[in-house]
């Protein structure tokens, strides 16, 4: 590859990065905005003031913290459950035989082909039968049921340690939850980061399940964030908009940069190998 | 020979208890989850369920029969699909063009790779809120530039350009795309190229012999799961009031299947007739995954068998 070819390249991909960045930094420098530089055209490029106030007034003018606690609850929820039951049902799927479960194992990776979306909204009518809607249980019973792909994950994970482990602590008199608990799901660390952080980023910014699911009192982050901000005519009130989602996207944005190889392993094994 | 026998019995059917112990969760999350809901939307799509009212009464298929003679939601269907024709291919094109650009060996292409990933991970509903910004009449940056240029401003957000904003939208997120085309050509066998290079195959015929068939199954993986995403996508919800049952702030280009269905359970309340939209999208959804497989089956080339047919 010649040095001009290069040269190329990296222009080339310098101005896709700066296309792909700009929305962040345009969202960044709506957040400080006065209104009144909001409502100006043509639109200044950066503010001439940093408003900063703009920040506490996204915090106190909706329930900013109380919405902010529900994400935090059901994130942690979902994702604890979801990533020790797939661990669990993956240990399974790895290292155990029965009749049945080559048949299950084809079911299992069908199951993520089927359409997430269609299924949920009939779930939701047969929680609300049940009166649990607006409470966490179905949260908790979604991360019981574990996830597709992160069984399969765990499974592949699971399938590479070497026999010899199990059968020395078979001989030691450890039985197969005792082999899951202390012996293989210490090692899946690896596994358990790209679980925690795809089912942490999935719940944070899950949007129709807490709109469907739960009340406007105690919805979470996302759903506020979609709705909130509007002044008394009921038009959106930009620069708060903006701010609120600064700070809503920021958690995610800043896992993905400390942890960026989790997150890329996580999705690029995606069910292909 | 009967003791190794009967010494060998007991532990395998122990180990199939256990098998069966371990795979519960998944196995009645699934029935419990999803085959039990499906069914549930099954049943109600054969009533005039309201939701409320404790009477409902069996009309058989008179929902799917109605569904046909819905102008408004055979449109949003034709959106849909048209919605997805357009957004798929173009996700998955942009995605391993720069995969392929990232693969070179240039400086900092790691970092290159994580900006350019990077409004992937975005939250749906952040994304959405920034392109509401970015494309609003007066405030937004679109503007903004055509304004410098001298050009009269645009009222993105309406008819007939929301759906360019959407596209915008889905194709800011090709990232994901992006990674997933790059581990599949990080797994292509640099000797194969090698080899190619030495018998004197251009750039092109290397990329277009050996790199296309090797990347087809990763592709065809991008295409379905793809396909399975657009066709319940109900993003343009978010770019406009942000409300499941907001489907009237939604301008008619942008109207999707998934919105009609929202706006026929919770603001029109017609459970039956939205069930029956529902079964419909997931016949539709399973037909297509189904046909892709089918027409791929001759294109896609596997080096190792695709996992459980092992």
């Amino acid at each position: 590859m010649t040095r001009t070819y290069r040269w190329a390249l990296s222009l080339v991909l310098l101005a896709v990065v700066l296309v792909m960045i700009s929305p962040i930094l345009w969202l960044v420098s709506s957040s400080l905005k006065s209104s009144a530089e909001m409502a100006s055209f043509p639109p200044t490029w950066w503010p001439s003031q940093p408003r900063f106030a703009n920040y506490t007034e996204a915090i106190t003018s909706v329930n900013f913290l109380g919405a902010a606690q529900n994400s935090l609850t059901i994130a942690f929820i979902s994702t604890t459950l979801t990533t020790l039951s797939s661990a669990w049902v993956g240990f399974g799927f790895a290292r155990l035989t029965a009749p049945g479960k080559k048949q299950l194992f084809v079911v299992l990776l069908a199951t993520m082909m089927l359409p997430g979306i269609v299924t949920l909204v009939p779930t939701y009518l047969i929680f609300a039968k049940l009166h649990m809607v607006n409470t966490y249980w179905p949260w908790v019973a979604w991360g019981l049921g574990g996830s597709a792909f992160l069984i399969f994950l765990f499974r592949q994970f699971f399938a590479g340690i070497p026999r010899e482990m199990e059968e020395a602590a078979i001989i030691d008199g450890c039985g197969y939850v005792g082999i899951f608990w202390r012996i293989f799901l210490p090692q899946s660390w690896p596994v358990i980061a790209a679980s925690v952080i795809l089912s942490f980023t999935h719940a944070w910014g899950d949007f129709v399940g807490p709109a469907m699911f739960l009340s406007q009192d105690s919805t979470t982050l996302a759903v506020a964030m979609a709705t909130g901000y509007v002044n008394d005519k009921g038009l959106p009130l930009n620069n708060l908009v903006a701010a609120g989602a600064v700070m809503y996207v920021l958690p995610v944005l800043i896992l993905f940069l400390f942890m960026q190889r989790r997150f890329v392993s996580g999705f690029s094994t995606s069910g292909i190998k | 020979m009967e003791r190794p026998d009967r010494k060998k019995k007991p532990p395998t059917l122990r180990k199939a208890r256990t098998f069966y112990l371990f795979v519960a969760p998944w196995v009645l999350g699934f029935i419990g989850l999803t085959v039990f809901p499906l069914g549930y939307a099954f049943w109600l799509s054969l009533t005039d369920s309201d939701g409320l009212s404790p009477r409902t009464h069996f009309v058989g298929f008179q929902n799917y029969i109605d569904i046909f003679h819905d102008p408004l939601t055979l449109s949003s269907l034709a959106k849909t699909g048209m919605f997805a024709l357009v957004t798929v291919p173009l996700s998955i094109l942009a995605g391993l063009l720069l995969a392929v650009m990232v693969n070179q060996p240039i400086r900092a292409r790691g970092l290159y790779r994580a900006l350019i990933y990077l409004p992937a991970v975005v939250p749906p509903v952040g994304a959405a809120l920034t392109f509401r910004l970015i494309f609003d009449r007066d405030a937004g940056a679109a503007n903004g530039i055509l304004s410098t240029f001298g050009a009269n401003p645009i009222t993105w957000l309406v008819d007939p350009n929301a759906r360019y904003v959407l596209y915008a939208l889905v194709l800011w997120g090709c990232g994901g795309s992006m990674i997933i085309s790059l581990a599949g050509l990080q797994d292509i066998p640099r000797e194969l190229l090698e080899a190619a290079q030495v018998d004197g195959a251009s750039y092109w015929q290397s990329f277009t012999r050996i790199t296309i068939p090797l990347l087809s199954p990763v592709i065809l993986f991008q295409v379905i799961t793809g396909m399975i995403g657009s066709l319940q996508s109900f993003a343009p919800l978010l770019l406009s009031s942000g409300s499941l049952s907001g489907a009237g702030a939604v301008p008619q280009g942008n109207y999707l299947y998934m919105i009609h269905v929202f706006a026929q359970y919770f603001s029109a309340s017609r459970f039956g007739y939205a069930s029956a939209m529902l079964w419909l999208l997931f016949a539709v959804i399973l037909l297509v995954t189904l046909l892709i497989i089918k027409v791929s089956a001759r294109t896609v080339f596997y080096t190792v068998e695709p996992e459980g047919a092992k």
